[in-house]
Order: structure tokens, then C-alpha cells, then sequence
């Protein structure tokens, strides 16, 4: 029994990291522009499959570099891809909510069938980073790459939260989302703090893809499920909150984890989008709408 | 571009006619937007000779699928375009009607008749829009639209989750159509009865939405869109019209699912709950034009017939590529819409300038 | 051929008498017409048209077209069907009901081809069976292995979808069926007793889910974990930790719509101590083993044809060196599954057409079917047979036995070292042993 709460436990906390690392991006670009990318999704799923094209050796075949330089190669994907994005699309058409709404929807639309066209549609794994597993005498269960997912997600999480609260640059973007018109008053530069933040938010997205594609899986239809994620903990946690997405985070994690132990798995999703229903008509600003007003 | 002079003619006159008479009831046309029209429907009506004249058959029924979508993106626009509250899951109420349309079928009468179970499909349609709507219209501006998102994903888990209901992944068969009409059989096995049943009841909704549209409800509509509180200060419960866009649009909606339920013969989430339906009856209409009903109709058919007939060129998913990116750069170079862009350069052209309610 | 151009005027009047083939021609008009002629034309060229429907980006479906085109040309090799030369028609289905349906109509309306072959999953069958009923045109399934497939149709209304077949794999209850003596295999060779039961929540499991664990118990087997995972489920640490602390020695996993690499990889890391077994149709692809990085290792799967592994029958062997000839270097490198079951399926066709001496469907489907229900045809994936109109699976293909009883065309096979595919089940087919994780 003890083994039992302890490796749900633990298992929560892993899954909930990479849950975090997906909604943080997606919860600063809408905090300084007031966007919902509904391409995260797609972000998530580029950085899986350049892990993929520059580790394994069955894409191409002379381009095989270790796992741990591929981190970055897929951080790199993510983040470029990202700040393209926005200045090469969402820039122009950011005043109409419901058409970037509609146009980041149908570019990961777009993303998705490219990759069907470029790696079929047939689902990969990824080379594992860390294999082997630890923790087994406990009686809990936990691979090397789940921890690895942990501590990377928590670092990241940890330099982000650094950059925005210490550095200067970091906190024009914090300032930004406080109150746009504000930041602007204090002579902010808007557009280069907004691409600033979509590039970080594709790195980030980049780098939580090498984690999904490896501990669930790579294909074309992975974009949905981290986006619908994002969507819940961003809403849970109140949209624009770096801290929020963190809590809403682990609560999804083990209401999930919780879920899946007591109904079984066919509920799993379904449940959290329940939640994520009561909470928007019950609280729709969410457990810490716009929190950083007040630290 | 503009040349008031150039009036006078037998397609002003003719126009003219129709604006004395149905003018105030519809909106009024000049003479080249007003060709337009009948020349579509013209093109539309006798279809069926042309397409065997032809020898393209097959477009036959994609012009079919083209009525179909035709009629959601009309119905989405009823409530999205004017309101300005943007549903993202719209496909929950044409897939609620067709889902109910096959549970009638498969779980209470196999041999119940269309003329049946098309109203109590329609009456579903209306239901769900209502639980969807009464709740989430509090909300606003993309929290609406993550409501209605997240709604769609839900109801495309939960036939899965009640497979033993709705059949999971395989859906359920509800056959064709057959009914009696005025003593003559009625049956969609045969494509080009299948055409007009398809396009009958788009062109009887087109009618219907226009007229609702240009009526002092699309007015309210419209300035709901524009601006909810100056509507809400004029004493206007703003909270009652929305709801009405919603019933306005899930009627229409629940006609499309039971027409497109019977189109394919069989229900499944793929092909009416999956996200992507949702987004196609959005992109059909923006690439239209939103809030002009007309625009969502020539969008529909545009994207139905790119899709199926031009696109093929691309291979299967080179196709998609294809339509998703025209419907990206519509929406980047061309946001008020194809048809409405078109709409207006006829405009120019003749001597009123309008017909469209912006 | 002349039915057509007789067929029309005469059957534009009996169009109510039944909703049939004749009704729909009958009634659609001058647009029908024009697309009967096409088809008729189609028959004057004295061509025969094979149609084949799969999803064609995916594994499956390009091994299925592949095997297909393989089998045509070699007939054309030959005499051909009915000494006329064969043409293939391929569609792609997507996996979509509504594509397939729209593919379907084109291949019958447009191209006039003389029989449909293929459908890889049930919804896509489901899809397009009322139409392909409605116009009579021999049906071969190849790929979806729903008994209702057959259930729901031929054997509820047998007049009407008389013309449907399914040349293989048996069917999903026939499976499960296979699965009990392959866990009785499992049981003598290690003394497993316990099993777990997971599959996708979707209706092609139903017949597992149903029947499996009962038929377990029967022969004295515990079943000690049951789940139902939904599709799309992507954190497999509590799937494979629930099956664990049920100390299950294997798990019976059925997945299609979710891919079971995140499974093994969890596993593999964790060194759970059971072994996973059942049916993976995303493992039954060659690429299996490069797509998962090396996860797929002891993981086994159920697949007709036993991946090319096994000399099933003396057809197996040629047609997996010759499609490795063909398509060697293309993706999937072997036929999979359905490819074999296509392979065969135009052979069946073949003999079937010929000893009816005729290939109209729309005058003698009558006679087509009959033939079609006289099939004893030695395939690359097992013996063919059908079983009659009033069995329990009218118009199913038959399962093979061997003395025991066990059920021998519906073979095993496993990721071993290094990449190999082999069959591990049954024993006399088997090319390698079975072997478990060295951790076990």
C-alpha cells in the first residue's frame, strides 16, 4: 500500500513537470500579446521530430549526434520556428483575436500534415536520453528518463523564472503582461519584447517535445493532446500565469494519475476536461488570474 | 472602378423589380451582383445536366457535400459571424443531431422513418446548443471559444467512452434516405435525387437566414458583435438575443447533420465530431466572408470543391496542405472574405453600393 | 459485354420493385448514364479492373497496394484473368469513412472496376458497405477483422450483401480464439498462470475484451488485470505499474489506435517483470523496429502471414521473395498483414471468376458468389476457405486447425535481437524460439 502511495506520488510529480513545461509558453504568449497560439501544439511536436532527424540514425543517416546535443538542436527547432511564427504570421494579424485564434489553429494544422508527408504517419519513438530506471528497491517504479524530464523541466522552469524576475530584459516581459499600455508608458519596446517571448515559448515547447516523443511518442497527431493540456492548466491555473500554470500543473497531473488509479484510463482525458469546464463557468479568471500584478 | 452613370439596362430593371418587391426583406442588389445570384442558382438548379453533359459525374456529389457544408457554415455564421462570439465546436450540434439520428436507428427502430427521425435529430441539435450555449455565453472573447473547443473535444471522447452506445470508432450505419413526397418515392440512392435533397433544404435555409439576418434580430446581432454594452445601456437584454443566435444556428446545424448522417450512410466521430470539422466550418466561412450568410454558402462550395475536385493534384495529404494554406492566406491578405471582396467589387460596379450589412 | 446498354431502358421501369443495383442505375438518370457508359466502356477494352482500397500513407495500406500490384502483374505474366489482361485501381481510403466512400463510388462509377479488394479498419468497411452492397460488385475484405463486419451484413440480410467477403484474417472472435491455445503455449513452456488484459477502448476489442478473459479461465488460466485504455493514451507509467502490482506474468495487450512504443519503453526501462504479448498492429510493421528505436525487442504480436517468418504454406515463401524483390528498399520493406491477405485475395478472385466463366457482376453476381463460395485456394497466408451462408460467419474465411484443435492460421510473431522478425507460434511454423527479457 505504502509502495502503492508512494509510486503514485512520484509518478504525478514526473508527468506534472512536463505538464508544466508545456503550459508555461503557451501562458506567457498570451500574457504579452493577449494570444492564444493554438500552434504550442505544433512547436511541441517540431522539436520532437528535429530530436528525431539529428539523433537517429534511421532518418537521416550521416546526421546521428548524441541524445544530449539533440536537446538543444530541438530547443533551437522550437524556438526558431516559434519567433517565425510571429514575426512571419501572427505580427500582422494579432489585432483580430479570432482570426489569429483561427490562423495558429490552422498552422498546426498545416505542420501536421507536412509531417505525415515527411516522416509518414506511422508513429516513432525517440533515442532515450537517460535509459534504465532507479529507484526500484522503494517499491516505486521510475525510469532515468522521466528524471531526467523532472530536473530538466524544473531547471528550465527555474531559469525562466530567473530571467523574468531578475534580469532586466526578463522583466519588460514581465512588466509587459502586468499591463501592456503601462510598459509601453515606460518606454518598453513592444514588438521585440513579443518576439522575445514567442522565441523563449518555442523553446520551451521545443524541449518538452524531446520528453513526449520519448516517453509517449512522436507522430504527426501529437500536436492535440499537449495543446488540449495547455488549454486546461493555462484556464485552471488563469491565463498569463507563469506561477498558476505551475499549480494547475500538478493538479492535473494527479487528478489524472488519480483518475487513471481509480476509474481506469478510459476516463482520463474526459475527466480533466470536465474540470477545466466547471472551472472556466465557476471561475473563469482562474486560481491566479493575473497574479503578477501583485508581487 | 465606380460609375454611377452606368445605369439603365434589362439587368438593372430586372433588379430593380426584385428590389421593389423583396428588397427591404432581404437586402437590396444591383444589376451585376443580383446576375450573380440567379446565376448561380441557375447554375445550381439544373446541375444535373450539366455535370452528365459534361461527363463529370462525380461532381455531382461533391456538389451534394458542397449543400451540406453549406448549410453548417451558414448556420455557424448565423450565431459566430454576427455575434462575435466565435464557436469553435459547432460540429458538437450537427454530430449530436447525426448521432441521434443513428441511436434512433440502431438502439429504438431500425425501420423508423426518415420523416421521423429527422425532427427528433433536429430537436437534439437544438438541446445540446442550448446546454452549450446558456452557460458559456457568460463568457467572452476567446473564453467562449475555449468552451466551445474544449465542448467538441469532450463529446469526441465521449463516444468513445459510451462505445456501447454509439459504436466507439465504428460508428453506426443509418442508410440513405427513403421517404414518400406526394405520393412519389423518395430515395437517396440515386445521386441526382440525392443532389436536390441536398440542395433544397440549403436553399430554403439560405432564404430563411437572410431574412433573419437583414430582420431587426440581426441588427441586434450585429450590435452585440459591436458593441455588447452600449446594447445592454439601450435596455436590450443582450443575454436573450444570444441565446436566440444559438437556436437560430442549431436548427440549420441539426438539418446539416441529418443530411450529411444520411450522405454517408453511417456516423462516426471521425467524420463528424473529430476538431477538424469544427474548423472547416469556420474556414469555409471566413474564406467566404463572415456575417453576410451569402459568404459562407460560396466559401463552402469553394473549399468543398477545391478540396475534392482541384486539390487532388497535391496527392492525399498534399491536398490538405494545400487547402489549409489558402485558407491561411485569406485569412492574413484577405480577412473580410473571398465572396464578400467579390460582393463589393460588384457593388462598385453597378450603382448601389451594399446588399451586404456592413 | 452487353449488359449495360440492354440493362438501362429495361430497368428504368422496374424501379421501385427493390432497392438493388438496378434501382440505383436505374433512377440516377442521365448523370448515371453517362458514368454506367464509362464503366461499360471500361469493360469493352476487354480489361479487367481490380480495385483496392487502403489507407495508403500508412504501412499497411502501401504493403496492402504493393502486394496487390504484385499479384496483378504476376497474373498478367501468366494468362491473366480469363486470358484478359488485369489492371489495378488503387484508392485511397485515409482511414476515413467518408474518403473511402467517395474513393468507392469513383472506382465503381468511374473506372468500372469488376471487384473491390481491401478496407484495413472496421469504420472504413462499415463506411462504404451499403453502397458496395447496393451495387452488387464483389467485396474482399483483407484487412478489418471485426466479426460484425460479416455478422451485421451477410448474415443479416443475406440477399442484399451476398456479395461481400472477408479472405482474411479470421475474425476477431476466431482470434481470441487463438489467443487461449497460444496462452496454454505459454503457459507449458514457462508456468505462466496469471495475465493481464489491456486494451483500446473501441469496439474492434469488443470480441477480446468479451470473450478472452472467460475463455482463460476455462482452461484454468488467471486473469488478474483488466483495462481499457483510451485512445491516445500517452502516460503508460500507471498502465504498466497497475499490471505489476497485479503480478501478472504477461499482459495481453490489443492496440491499434494506440501505440504501444511509450509502453515498452517504460517497461524496458523498468525492467517490469512480465512479458507483453497479444496484438500490436502498429509492431507488425518491418519498420517497427527503427521507428521505436529498438523498444519493439520481445515485444510479440498475433498477424496473419506471420510477417513472411514462417513457410506457411509453399505460396508463403515465393511471394515474400518477390515482393522483397519489388519493394525491398520501400516503405514497409515486407508485405504486413494485409498485404498477404490482398495477395491472395486476387488470386481467389481469379479462380473464382474463372470456374464462373464470368466477371459481370451487375447480370451474375448470383454465379460469382456461388464460385466464390467454392474457394479452396492454397494462399501465401494459409489455406482459404469460406464459411457457408448459413454458419455462424457466413462468407468468413475459415479458420485452419491443426490435430489438436489449435488454431494454426493466425500465427505469432516477435522482435528479437538485433531487428529480427521472427515466428515464435505456432510450434511446427516456428523459426525461432520464444524468448523472454533476460530480466524475467
Amino acid at each position: 500500500m505504502l509502495g502503492a502511495i508512494g509510486s503514485f506520488l512520484v509518478t504525478g510529480a514526473m508527468i506534472s513537470a512536463i505538464y508544466a513545461l508545456i503550459a508555461i509558453g503557451f501562458t506567457m504568449i498570451f500574457g504579452v500579446g493577449g494570444v492564444l497560439n493554438l500552434a504550442h501544439g505544433g512547436l511541441i511536436m517540431l522539436g520532437a521530430y528535429g530530436f528525431l532527424v539529428v539523433t537517429s540514425s534511421s532518418t537521416v543517416e550521416f546526421l546521428t549526434i548524441p541524445p544530449i546535443a539533440g536537446l538543444a538542436v530541438a530547443i533551437a527547432v522550437g524556438a526558431v520556428a516559434s519567433y517565425g511564427l510571429y514575426v512571419g504570421l501572427v505580427e500582422y494579424i494579432e489585432d483580430n483575436p479570432v482570426i489569429t485564434f483561427l490562423a495558429t489553429l490552422v498552422v498546426a494544422l498545416i505542420l501536421a500534415e507536412l509531417a505525415v508527408v515527411a516522416f509518414s504517419s506511422s508513429p516513432r519513438g525517440l533515442v532515450n536520453l537517460a535509459p534504465g530506471s532507479s529507484g526500484g528497491s522503494l517499491g516505486i517504479r521510475v525510469t532515468n528518463i522521466e528524471i531526467v524530464a523532472f530536473v530538466v523541466s524544473w531547471v528550465a522552469i527555474g531559469l525562466l523564472w530567473y530571467y523574468v524576475t531578475r534580469t532586466d530584459e526578463g522583466r519588460s516581459i514581465l512588466a509587459t503582461s502586468m499591463s501592456q499600455r503601462g510598459a509601453q508608458l515606460t518606454g518598453v519596446d513592444l514588438p521585440s519584447i513579443k518576439a522575445r517571448t514567442w522565441l523563449i515559448a518555442g523553446g520551451l515547447a521545443g524541449l518538452a517535445g524531446v520528453f513526449i516523443g520519448t516517453l509517449q511518442q512522436t507522430s504527426p497527431v501529437m500536436w492535440l493532446d499537449p495543446l488540449a493540456l495547455a488549454f486546461i492548466i493555462v484556464v485552471i491555473g488563469g491565463i498569463g500565469s507563469i506561477k498558476g500554470s505551475i499549480v494547475a500543473a500538478y493538479l492535473i497531473g494527479y487528478l489524472e494519475t488519480l483518475t487513471v488509479t481509480l476509474l481506469g484510463s478510459g476516463f482520463r482525458g474526459t475527466f480533466s476536461l470536465v474540470v477545466l469546464v466547471i472551472v472556466l463557468l465557476v471561475m473563469p479568471q482562474g486560481l491566479y488570474g493575473r497574479e503578477w500584478v501583485h508581487e | 472602378m465606380s460609375s454611377d452613370t452606368q445605369t439603365g439596362g434589362p439587368l438593372e430593371s430586372v433588379a430593380d423589380g426584385y428590389n421593389d418587391r423583396f428588397g427591404h426583406l432581404f437586402g437590396e442588389l444591383n444589376g451585376p451582383q443580383f446576375a450573380l445570384l440567379i446565376g448561380s442558382l441557375a447554375v445550381l438548379l439544373v446541375a444535373p445536366v450539366w455535370t452528365s453533359l459534361l461527363g463529370v459525374g462525380g461532381l455531382l456529389r461533391t456538389l451534394a457535400l458542397a449543400s451540406i457544408w453549406a448549410i453548417l457554415a451558414m448556420a455557424w455564421d448565423i450565431q459566430s459571424g454576427y455575434t462575435g462570439y466565435i464557436s469553435f465546436g459547432h460540429a458538437v450540434l450537427s454530430g449530436g443531431a447525426a448521432y441521434t439520428t443513428a441511436m434512433l436507428v440502431a438502439h429504438v427502430n431500425p425501420d423508423l422513418p426518415f420523416l421521423v427521425t429527422a425532427p427528433i435529430s433536429v430537436l437534439a441539435a437544438l438541446v445540446i446548443g442550448l446546454v452549450i450555449a446558456v452557460p458559456s455565453l457568460r463568457l467572452r472573447g476567446p473564453y467562449f471559444s475555449l468552451v466551445t473547443f474544449v465542448a467538441g473535444l469532450i463529446f469526441y471522447q465521449l463516444t468513445y467512452a459510451f462505445s456501447g452506445y454509439t459504436g466507439g470508432e465504428l460508428g453506426q450505419r443509418v442508410g440513405r434516405i427513403e421517404f414518400e413526397l406526394a405520393g412519389a418515392q423518395v430515395t437517396t440512392f440515386d445521386p441526382v435525387t440525392r443532389y436536390y435533397v441536398m440542395l433544397v433544404p440549403m436553399l430554403v435555409i439560405a432564404v430563411a437566414l437572410l431574412y433573419v439576418a437583414r430582420s431587426n434580430v440581426g441588427m441586434i446581432l450585429i450590435a452585440i458583435r459591436e458593441n455588447e454594452e452600449a446594447v445592454a445601456a439601450a435596455g436590450i437584454d443582450t443575454t436573450k438575443f444570444k441565446i436566440w443566435s444559438f437556436v437560430l444556428s442549431s436548427i440549420p446545424m441539426g438539418v446539416g447533420g441529418v443530411l450529411l448522417a444520411h450522405f454517408y450512410g453511417t456516423v462516426n466521430p471521425l467524420n463528424f465530431l473529430l476538431v477538424d470539422r469544427s474548423i472547416e466550418i469556420i474556414a469555409m466561412a471566413v474564406v467566404g466572408g463572415m456575417s453576410s450568410i451569402l459568404g459562407p454558402i460560396g466559401g463552402a462550395f469553394l473549399v468543398i470543391v477545391l478540396r475534392e475536385e482541384v486539390l487532388g493534384v497535391f496527392g492525399v495529404t498534399g491536398r490538405w496542405v494545400a487547402l489549409w494554406t489558402v485558407v491561411l492566406l485569406v485569412l492574413v491578405f484577405a480577412r473580410d472574405g473571398l465572396f464578400r471582396k467579390l460582393w463589393h467589387v460588384l457593388g462598385d460596379w453597378g450603382r448601389i453600393d451594399g446588399g451586404d450589412d456592413e | 459485354m452487353t449488359n449495360n446498354d440492354t440493362g438501362i431502358p429495361v430497368t428504368r421501369n422496374e424501379r421501385k420493385a427493390t432497392i438493388d443495383r438496378r434501382t440505383f442505375l436505374g433512377a440516377a438518370g442521365a448523370g448515371a448514364v453517362a458514368t454506367t457508359l464509362a464503366g461499360c466502356l471500361g469493360d469493352e477494352d476487354d480489361l479487367i479492373r481490380v480495385g483496392h482500397i487502403g489507407p495508403l500513407q500508412q504501412d499497411m495500406g502501401a504493403g496492402s497496394e504493393n502486394s496487390a500490384q504484385l499479384a496483378v502483374d504476376q497474373l498478367n505474366e501468366e494468362d491473366g484473368i480469363m486470358d484478359r489482361e488485369v489492371e489495378l485501381v488503387s484508392a485511397d481510403s485515409v482511414g476515413d469513412p467518408g474518403e473511402a466512400l467517395t474513393a468507392t463510388e469513383e472506382m465503381v462509377e468511374q473506372d468500372g472496376v469488376d471487384v473491390i479488394i481491401g478496407t484495413f479498419v472496421t469504420e472504413v468497411m462499415q463506411g462504404i458497405t451499403d453502397y458496395v452492397a447496393d451495387v452488387d460488385v464483389p467485396f474482399l475484405i483483407t484487412g478489418s477483422a471485426d466479426p460484425v463486419t460479416v455478422t451485421d451484413t451477410v448474415a443479416e440480410d443475406y440477399d442484399r450483401f451476398k456479395n461481400i467477403f472477408r479472405s482474411g484474417p479470421i475474425n476477431s472472435d476466431l482470434q481470441a480464439e487463438g489467443m487461449v491455445d497460444y496462452a496454454e503455449f505459454l503457459a507449458d513452456e514457462y508456468g505462466w498462470t496469471q495475465f493481464a488484459h489491456i486494451a483500446d477502448d473501441a469496439a474492434w476489442t469488443e470480441p477480446f475484451s468479451d470473450n478472452l478473459p472467460g475463455y482463460l479461465e476455462d482452461v484454468g488460466l488467471d486473469v488478474v488485470h483488466e483495462d481499457r485504455l483510451a485512445p491516445g493514451t500517452d502516460d503508460w507509467a500507471p498502465v504498466n505499474s497497475d499490471i505489476d502490482d497485479a503480478d501478472a506474468d504477461a499482459v495481453f495487450r490489443f492496440f491499434a489506435h494506440n501505440v504501444g512504443t511509450g509502453m515498452l519503453v517504460n517497461w524496458r526501462e523498468n525492467e517490469y517483470e512480465f512479458a507483453i504479448e497479444g496484438i500490436h498492429v502498429p509492431g507488425m510493421s518491418p519498420e517497427f523496429w527503427d521507428d521505436s528505436e529498438g523498444a519493439a525487442l520481445y515485444e510479440t504480436t498475433s498477424q496473419s502471414g506471420a510477417a513472411g517468418a514462417a513457410d506457411i504454406t509453399s505460396e508463403t515463401g515465393p511471394f515474400v521473395d518477390a515482393y522483397a524483390e519489388e519493394y525491398g528498399d520501400d516503405r514497409p520493406s515486407l508485405p504486413m498483414y494485409m498485404g498477404f491477405n490482398t495477395y491472395d485475395a486476387v488470386f481467389v478472385y481469379k479462380d473464382a471468376v474463372e470456374r464462373a466463366g464470368t466477371v459481370d457482376y451487375q447480370a451474375d453476381i448470383d454465379t460469382i458468389v456461388d464460385e466464390l463460395l467454392e474457394t479452396d485456394h492454397e494462399g501465401a497466408a494459409g489455406e482459404i476457405e469460406f464459411y457457408g451462408p448459413d454458419e455462424d460467419y457466413p462468407h468468413d474465411v475459415r479458420e485452419t486447425t491443426d490435430d489438436d484443435g489449435v488454431i494454426t492460421n493466425f500465427p505469432v510473431t516477435q522482435w528479437q535481437d538485433d531487428g529480427e522478425f521472427e515466428c515464435v507460434y505456432p510450434e511446427h511454423l516456428a523459426s525461432a524460439d520464444h524468448i523472454t527479457p533476460e530480466w524475467l
